[in-house]
């Protein structure tokens, strides 16, 4: 236990001092709690995601990093790989993929990725990845896009 | 695999023997296979290592690998030696080492060497660490050894220990099970014994030609075939089981078959059937109701009265022409057709059920039997005779058991094999019924000998005089391999004649054995006892030391035979079944 606060607490000073470089991820760790954490994420750009802000939630097991954190999206998403409800996450790094080398930054990236590239084959939001998969791409970045200024967007004036 | 004995019988002579006493057996080694057949060996826990050794040696001698590389080759492929020799011609080596895991570096100048004085970021806890508290694997990646060592930890309590993975992103490589064993050991001792455990008994569980004992309580043992898994076995704590689905030897029924019938006599879902056929549901208190006689108007013991015909509610009146409340005057076909096949697949159950019954029955009041023949035995023996050798007795019930088993079993098989739960649609009723007569007629061969052979067993031959002695001696030698052939041409007639053209493919069915189920023989616990020298072979690293049964490598236990077991127990001179508690005794 004494290894992973330690080892959050370097990712926390980390986070810190790479907010700059990377404007994508605003990481934010709970004030009483070093294991709970949240995100915002930038829709990637040239996707139905392009403009909104969606807010992760991390719970980090007492074994990190040798085990992987919790993640899922508080922010209502469709995605065929994110839960439409739960906003679990179906990403092979987060379960048996995953390896001690990742931190929860690195999580954020490979998350953002996985917006701008769904696999439809394994679809957590099965409507989405049918869309998908039938090859509508058009009617999935509408559904996606209307979601995103539903739920993600910046509320405006 | 020749007896101790000398036979002195060929094919011509079966059944008239010189009357020298020689040929007292009279069971000829018509099996000629017999002699090339590798037998099942017995792994022990002292020779588990020998028996994972062999394979070992084998890929470290091909691949001119160190063991747990070739450790971890194996385990990808499930032990298979063949297999991975197969892989590695086909698509090359590094494409093979690649799919296992398996990195073999060979030149390690380029990275830095790690001592004391350099210092090492661990990019898991992001600590700076001197260079002597980290470790490399082979695959290049460097952490400090807290983090692997917590690493190997989780991996090992998630049952993983097999196959664990480099730390680093994306790197497939398997770790070295030295380092994993030393860095464990230093913080959990009992979890590296673990950890070496697992890696032992994988040649058991990820290995389709190695099996356990499915001995209750577990004797301890593993059973390795080395041709044919479809076979059945004698494990050395006595259990006799079929290899391919662990249950009782069930030959010549097929598992597949043994399975459905142990479940259909365990459940007894046929007395399920026999109350659709025969009652019929009150419609107020829903208790199946028998008609015992009388008219179609039913009353339950709960006052309703019903229409027997449609099982419908109506009043009480009943008159010649009409029931109150109620009219159902149709026959229905239909339904009367399917009550007529559920009442004749009961009786056809029935039928077999109860000879299976009867046979099983009677093998074991013969097991109890045994004994009291054997005191005739020595009773016989103490007389002044001129004939001294009863081993006919000895093989006599060997051969009984043997037959009544292989006669128990056959009747679950024909249940199934002219039943229509697997060959309804493979084959015409007028095939069908050919084949039921043929194999019929066998059975019924085999039936009446076995019990001829039960009645000259059962006879107080102890009281007789010489000759009527000899009589019967003559008797049940001939009974016995006239028995012995009966059941060859069984199996034969199963395997060519019925299941030949049909679904052979989920039928296998474990081949007839002249002697009885073969017993493993013990494996022997030596490391390389075809190289002589151990010391040369040792794991890298003295890894496995805690392991090893010392002294257990002794020659006097390996290559405990068939002969030396034979010996031992006394009088058998054949490798016959014996019913199992007998086995315990001896």
């Amino acid at each position: 236990m004494q290894a992973s606060r330690a080892r959050l607490f370097k990712e926390y000073k980390e986070v810190q001092r790479e907010k700059v470089a990377d404007p994508d991820i605003q990481l934010v760790c709970d004030d009483t709690n070093i294991f709970k954490w949240t995100a915002l994420i930038k829709g990637p750009s040239e996707t139905p995601f392009e403009g909104g802000v969606f807010q992760l939630v991390f719970s980090v097991p007492e074994q990190y990093p040798l085990q992987p954190p919790q993640v899922r999206f508080l922010t209502k998403i469709f995605h065929p790989n994110v839960h439409f409800k739960t906003g679990e996450i179906c990403l092979d790094i987060l379960k048996n993929a995953w390896s001690p080398a990742w931190t929860l930054q690195s999580v954020c990236r490979a998350i953002i990725a996985l917006m701008a590239h769904p696999e439809p084959d394994s679809p957590l939001n099965c409507d989405s990845g049918n869309l998908l998969r039938s090859g509508d791409v058009r009617g999935y970045q509408s559904m996606a896009r209307m979601y995103t200024r539903l739920a993600a967007s910046p509320k405006k004036g | 695999m020749e007896g101790e004995e000398d036979y002195g019988v060929s094919e011509e002579e079966e059944y008239i023997y010189a009357d020298d006493g020689d040929s007292l057996d009279g069971l000829a080694d018509n099996d000629d296979s017999a002699l090339q057949w590798a037998p099942p060996k017995v792994i022990t826990k002292e020779s588990l290592l020998a028996a994972q050794w062999e394979d070992l040696q084998r890929v470290m001698d091909v691949l001119s690998l160190k063991e747990h590389h070739a450790r971890t080759l194996l385990i990808h492929y499930r032990w298979d030696v063949e297999k991975l020799l197969a892989v590695l011609v086909e698509k090359g080596k590094s494409c093979l080492f690649t799919e296992s895991g398996v990195t073999v570096v060979e030149n390690l100048e380029h990275d830095m060497p790690l001592t004391s004085s350099s210092t090492i970021t661990c990019d898991i806890c992001i600590e700076d660490t001197s260079g002597d508290n980290a470790t490399r694997m082979e695959c290049g990646h460097c952490f400090c050894n807290d983090c692997w060592t917590e690493h190997f930890i989780i991996k090992i309590n998630e049952g993983q220990s097999r196959r664990i993975q480099c730390m680093a992103h994306r790197c497939s490589a398997i770790c070295d099970e030295a380092i994993v064993r030393n860095l464990v050991r230093r913080r959990h001792p009992d979890l590296a014994e673990k950890f070496d455990r697992f890696l032992l008994e994988s040649y058991i569980e990820d290995n389709k030609m190695v099996k356990w004992c499915p001995s209750t309580p577990h004797c301890g043992n593993a059973i390795r075939v080395e041709e044919d898994e479809f076979c059945e076995v004698e494990c050395s704590c006595g259990l006799q089981f079929c290899f391919s689905c662990l249950s009782e030897a069930h030959s010549p029924c097929s598992c597949l078959m043994w399975e459905r019938w142990s479940k259909k006599c365990h459940d007894e879902s046929e007395t399920v059937n026999w109350i659709t056929v025969h009652t019929k549901p009150c419609p107020k208190c829903h208790k199946p109701v028998e008609k015992n006689g009388g008219c179609n108007l039913v009353s339950c013991i709960c006052g309703q009265s019903f229409c027997w015909v449609c099982g419908g509610a109506t009043g009480r009146d009943h008159t010649w022409s009409r029931i109150a409340g109620h009219s159902c005057g149709r026959y229905k076909e239909d339904r009367e057709k399917q009550t007529e096949r559920a009442k004749r697949d009961l009786y056809r159950y029935m039928h077999y059920h109860n000879r299976f019954k009867a046979h099983t029955d009677s093998f074991k009041l013969e097991s109890k039997l045994k004994e009291s023949i054997l005191d005739k035995v020595s009773i016989a023996e103490e007389r002044e005779l001129r004939l001294k050798d009863f081993s006919w007795v000895t093989n006599g019930l060997n051969r009984l058991f043997r037959s009544r088993r292989v006669l128990s079993y056959s009747y679950p098989f024909a249940f199934y094999m002219f039943g229509e739960e697997f060959f309804k649609d493979e084959m015409t009723d007028e095939e069908r019924e050919i084949k039921k007569n043929l194999f019929e007629d066998q059975q019924e061969q085999l039936e009446s000998n076995v019990e001829k052979l039960s009645m000259f067993l059962e006879e107080p031959f102890q009281q007789f005089n010489q000759d009527k002695v000899m009589e019967i001696r003559m008797r049940v030698i001939n009974v016995s391999v006239i028995i012995d052939q009966l059941c060859q041409k069984m199996y034969e007639c199963i395997e060519s004649d019925l299941l030949g053209s049909l679904h052979l493919g989920t039928h296998h069915i474990a081949p007839y054995k002249s002697k009885g189920i073969e017993r493993a023989s013990e494996l022997s616990s030596c490391r390389n006892t075809k190289l002589g020298s151990t010391d040369e072979y040792l794991p890298c690293g003295g890894t496995l030391e805690c392991d090893r049964p010392s002294g257990s490598g002794s020659s006097d236990d390996s290559g405990c035979s068939y002969r030396k077991r034979a010996k031992k127990e006394g009088g058998g001179f054949f490798d016959l079944n014996l019913p199992a508690e007998i086995v315990d005794r001896n």
